[in-house]
């Protein structure tokens, strides 16, 4: 599964992208690309760069210099309703004051597929009701969404992604927040869609347990990728991070890989 | 179900209060002549005269002016995902008046269209600033444009105190009336134009109710989304403008509806839905046939500004939904 569609063409393609906001330096000479399938993960501390560059792969922002592609064609050419038809967004907080249901934030997702004329079927309300159902708040679903947990916020989010049918699904730290139970489950969630996924972590165990890649950002540059086992060392940590660690290789059950790294931080701090 | 429920039991209201009020008013006419009159209409018949020439136009101006009004209020608390904001809040209200004096001063006219005209021109000035201000931002615009609403209102309202300040006492209770709102304005020679831009407004915001409500849930997802953010919130400020522009001209100032109606409706009903919009101005309408049945009825040979009701009804109801809800919930 890990090596499935290596060689067709990238979903995502990053090329010298460089970004700035008032002649601050946010990212510099990003180079990546994303194969399908692969679920990456985007870790770094805070203040490097991850929501930026999410920004720009959802269009948020628009990179100073360098060249983003979207199955080989840039993302500028692509008109933003067609763009949001591939490219599905969960972030961390919305805002909720409207007493919106969780029925009326899922239906959101159909947006890009509709028209100004269409109206919503009875095809797009079985979808809609089949992805709440999928995330587990089916008895959730008339309930205004500002009702809802963390946890179960960020599975409607998921839900509304589903909704959007995208072949790439971004996530900005979808389980900060989240007591361990959601952040595991959230994840499973976005794994069991089989699309291709690039999310921003907090936790670097969890990043490292369910990522297949990792691209580290320290201060506004890709400092390292690949897979976790490789790149997540005790020198990386020091490095990057700043802190003391010992990292194990720990056998893994599931998805074909059989080491992934766990983390034991040092916990006496030096000032 | 529950949401169709409630849209034909507020059709019907509609339908019933505009005869009642139809009948209803300083002089007694019977239930027979409204109905002649709609039906049979002898312009030689005094009674009838009164309904078809005073009434009816006077009712269907209420009833527009409050749905367009409570949806000129929907727009902006959605595209500024601020629950306090209303049509008054950016300044619109304070150019219409501002216009008004503005053409006491000048010409010393009191009365009659060139006044809609100035209060007109005095809210498009106002809404040109506003927008001249929040065009071209990507971050920060509804900051932006909230406090440059503020500061804008301030402005002009500083101008016409001074402009005031140096009229005469006519003047100023003319211009204290007409800022108080009042729908004895209406005749049939000008309603195409409220008419018009309400209904248009209306199906503007029926075909864009999907990207328009996905502002609820934040820029950045609203991007996301394929919705072109910038563009969808200038174009419904410019809309929430051009209503309150013409409803302000045709009514003076009437507080409350813009920014009470969308809020009641929403306890009942989620703006998400296609009903929700709908029900929002027909409730805005609904209410405004009667404060003005309130306005023409409460005192003999007086009629009491329709602003004073609107706030007074509006604000205890809305106390007690408040109420009601805390212990419910």
């Amino acid at each position: 599964m890990n090596d499935r569609g290596s060689n067709c063409s990238p979903v995502i393609e990053v090329c010298h992208l460089n970004l700035k906001i008032a002649e601050h330096h946010i990212l510099n000479n990003i180079n990546f690309t994303i194969q399908p399938g692969r679920f990456v993960g985007l870790i770094g501390p805070n203040g490097a760069g991850k929501s930026s560059l999410l920004r720009c792969l959802y269009r948020y922002a628009a990179p100073s210099a360098g060249r983003i592609t979207f199955f080989g064609k840039s993302l500028s050419d692509y008109p933003r309703q067609e763009y949001a038809k591939h490219v599905a967004v969960v972030l961390q907080e919305i805002p909720d004051q409207f007493n919106l249901t969780v029925f009326d934030v899922v239906a959101m997702g159909v947006l890009p597929h509709k028209t100004l004329f269409s109206s919503v079927n009875q095809q797009d309300k079985t979808q809609i009701i089949n992805a709440i159902d999928k995330v587990g708040l089916n008895d959730k679903a008339q309930q205004p969404f500002s009702h809802l947990s963390g946890g179960e916020k960020q599975r409607a989010l998921i839900a509304r992604a589903i909704v959007q049918q995208p072949t790439f699904l971004i996530m900005d730290e979808p389980t900060s927040h989240l007591d361990v139970k959601y952040q595991i489950q959230i994840m499973a969630l976005a794994k069991s869609l089989n699309i291709t996924v690039l999310a921003s972590f907090h936790d670097l165990n969890l990043a490292a347990a369910l990522c297949d890649e990792i691209l580290v950002l320290q201060q506004g540059a890709l400092v390292a990728q690949g897979a976790p086992i490789d790149i997540l060392t005790a020198q990386l940590l020091a490095d990057v991070y700043g802190v003391h660690a010992v990292v194990n290789s720990v056998p893994c059950p599931y998805d074909g890989i059989t080491q992934v790294p766990h983390i034991r931080y040092h916990y006496g701090y030096q000032l | 179900m529950k949401h169709v429920a409630i849209t034909v039991s507020l059709a019907l209201s509609c339908v019933i209060s505009f005869f009642i009020a139809l009948k209803l008013g300083a002089i007694a006419i019977t239930t027979e002549q409204v109905l002649h009159a709609l039906w049979h209409y002898d312009v030689g018949n005094f009674s009838q005269k009164i309904i078809i020439e005073l009434r009816l136009p006077r009712v269907i101006l209420a009833f527009i002016a409050g749905s367009g009004l409570a949806m000129a209020g929907l727009i902006l608390q959605t595209v500024t995902r601020n629950p306090l904001a209303d049509p008054y809040l950016f300044g619109i209200s304070s150019g219409a008046s501002f216009g008004v004096v503005v053409l006491f001063a000048v010409t010393g006219i009191q009365a009659g269209l060139a006044l809609s005209g100035a209060a007109f021109a005095g809210s498009l000035l106002a809404m040109t600033l506003l927008l001249l201000i929040a065009k071209g931002r990507t971050s920060g615009q509804v900051e932006a444009m909230l406090l440059a609403g503020v500061a804008l209102s301030f402005l002009f309202s500083s101008f016409t105190s001074l402009l005031l300040y140096w009229s005469d006492p006519q003047a100023i209770s003319a211009i204290l009336f007409w800022n108080l709102g009042s729908f004895s304005r209406a005749d049939w020679q000008w309603l195409w134009l409220p008419s018009l831009v309400v209904s248009g407004c209306m199906l503007i915001m029926l075909l864009l109710r999907r990207p328009i409500n996905a502002l609820l849930l934040g820029d950045e997802s609203a991007t996301t989304l394929g919705v072109s953010v910038e563009k969808v919130r200038l174009g419904m400020l410019l809309l929430s403008s051009l209503l309150t522009a013409v409803l302000v001209a045709m009514c003076g100032g009437v507080g409350f509806v813009g920014l009470m109606i969308p809020h009641i409706v929403r306890f009942f009903i989620s703006q998400a839905t296609t009903l929700g919009l709908i029900t929002t101005a027909m409730s805005g309408g609904l209410l405004m046939i009667w404060v003005d049945v309130i306005a023409r009825i409460s005192f003999e040979n007086q009629e009491l500004p329709i602003g004073v009701i609107t706030s007074a009804i509006g604000s205890v109801f809305f106390l007690f939904l408040l109420m009601f809800r805390k212990r419910s919930s």
